[in-house]
């Protein structure tokens, strides 16, 4: 079958179906990564403001032992067992501290790919309106040459949208990090 | 008298284990939510150090640090960045801009206790 011209029409239509549902499942993985962000903050505050109180009680707590522990009230065995949970209780405290600020790093992350998301959806976009700018009755070459360009503003855009999201978290486990002096 | 300490960043549960963990050594916190912030609270009371935090709206932390060396009262003010940024060129950016140290979250509670007592003591 010989075809006399170019199929702009269902070109068009394939680009403008890939922009829609492209689109779509973006902003559905948007709308989930806003919720999951949302959520997180909420659940650390709460633990954070719970963990805080718990460790004002405790603070109180030592103090109550270490007038009892003073006034020699109680057994010598007592005392170094209270002494050993004292210490305990601090080295969980400080493990506590550490892991909450991971809700720091994990936002950054995900505000960072919600970014990503955005920039596609904006790739997308062009690329669904550039395809209804393209005219059937142009010369081959002439729509050739139109998509060229479209495939190169596409690849600009995706450069430029990667450029703009520079990593700052570069955490890779569980470790707190480094510090220098200058 | 407590020495304080002015602490910026734009995640609250940061802040708030900052506040928890140097409030616990016998320091003063004082919040700000951003550079912008953190700048206006800095003029309001000059504080005896500064912990700030780099990627934030508004104004970022090395923003921050410049406006604060350009007045008189902050010249001397130790600022310490505590920041999820760990790259070589970065860590030169802030000492450039005025920084005296940097410590890459996640931070240990006492490490940082440690710090801060070595810049401004107890």
């Amino acid at each position: 079958m010989e075809i006399k011209a170019l199929p702009i029409e269902e070109l068009r239509k394939l680009l403008a179906a890939v922009s829609e549902h492209g689109k779509q499942h973006l902003v559905e993985v948007e709308a989930d990564l806003l919720q999951t962000t949302f959520l997180l903050n909420e659940a650390i505050e709460k633990l954070g403001a719970g963990f805080a109180a718990i460790h004002e009680a405790v603070a109180q707590q030592q103090l109550i032992i270490a007038q009892l522990t003073d006034s020699q009230a109680l057994p010598q065995a007592s005392v170094e067992k209270l002494d050993i949970l004292k210490h305990t209780i601090s080295d969980e405290v400080n493990a506590v501290v550490t892991s909450l600020q991971f809700q720091d790093l994990t936002s950054q992350l995900i505000s960072r790919t919600i970014k990503r998301v955005i920039g596609l959806k904006d790739l997308l976009h062009e690329l669904e309106t550039h395809g209804n700018a393209m005219d059937p009755s142009h010369e081959h070459e002439q729509i050739a040459q139109f998509l060229e360009m479209m495939s190169h503003n596409l690849h600009e855009g995706s450069h430029a949208l990667s450029g703009g999201l520079r990593r700052s978290v570069g955490q890779q486990d569980m470790a707190t990090g480094d510090i220098d002096l200058f | 008298m407590a020495k304080t300490i002015l602490a910026v960043d734009d995640s609250g549960s940061l802040r708030q284990m900052v506040a928890f963990s140097l409030k616990a050594a016998g320091y003063e916190v004082v919040q700000a939510v951003d550079g912008q912030d953190g700048l206006n609270k800095a003029k309001e009371k000059t504080v005896d150090l500064v912990l700030t935090d780099q990627n934030m709206p508004i104004m970022d932390g090395l923003t921050l640090i410049k406006n604060l060396r350009a007045l008189g009262s902050y010249q001397k003010v130790p600022i310490l960045m505590l920041t999820t940024e760990s790259s070589d060129e970065m860590k030169a950016k802030g000492k450039a801009a005025g920084a005296n140290g940097w410590l890459v979250k996640p931070f240990d509670p006492k490490r940082l206790i440690e710090v801060v007592q070595k810049v401004i003591g107890s």
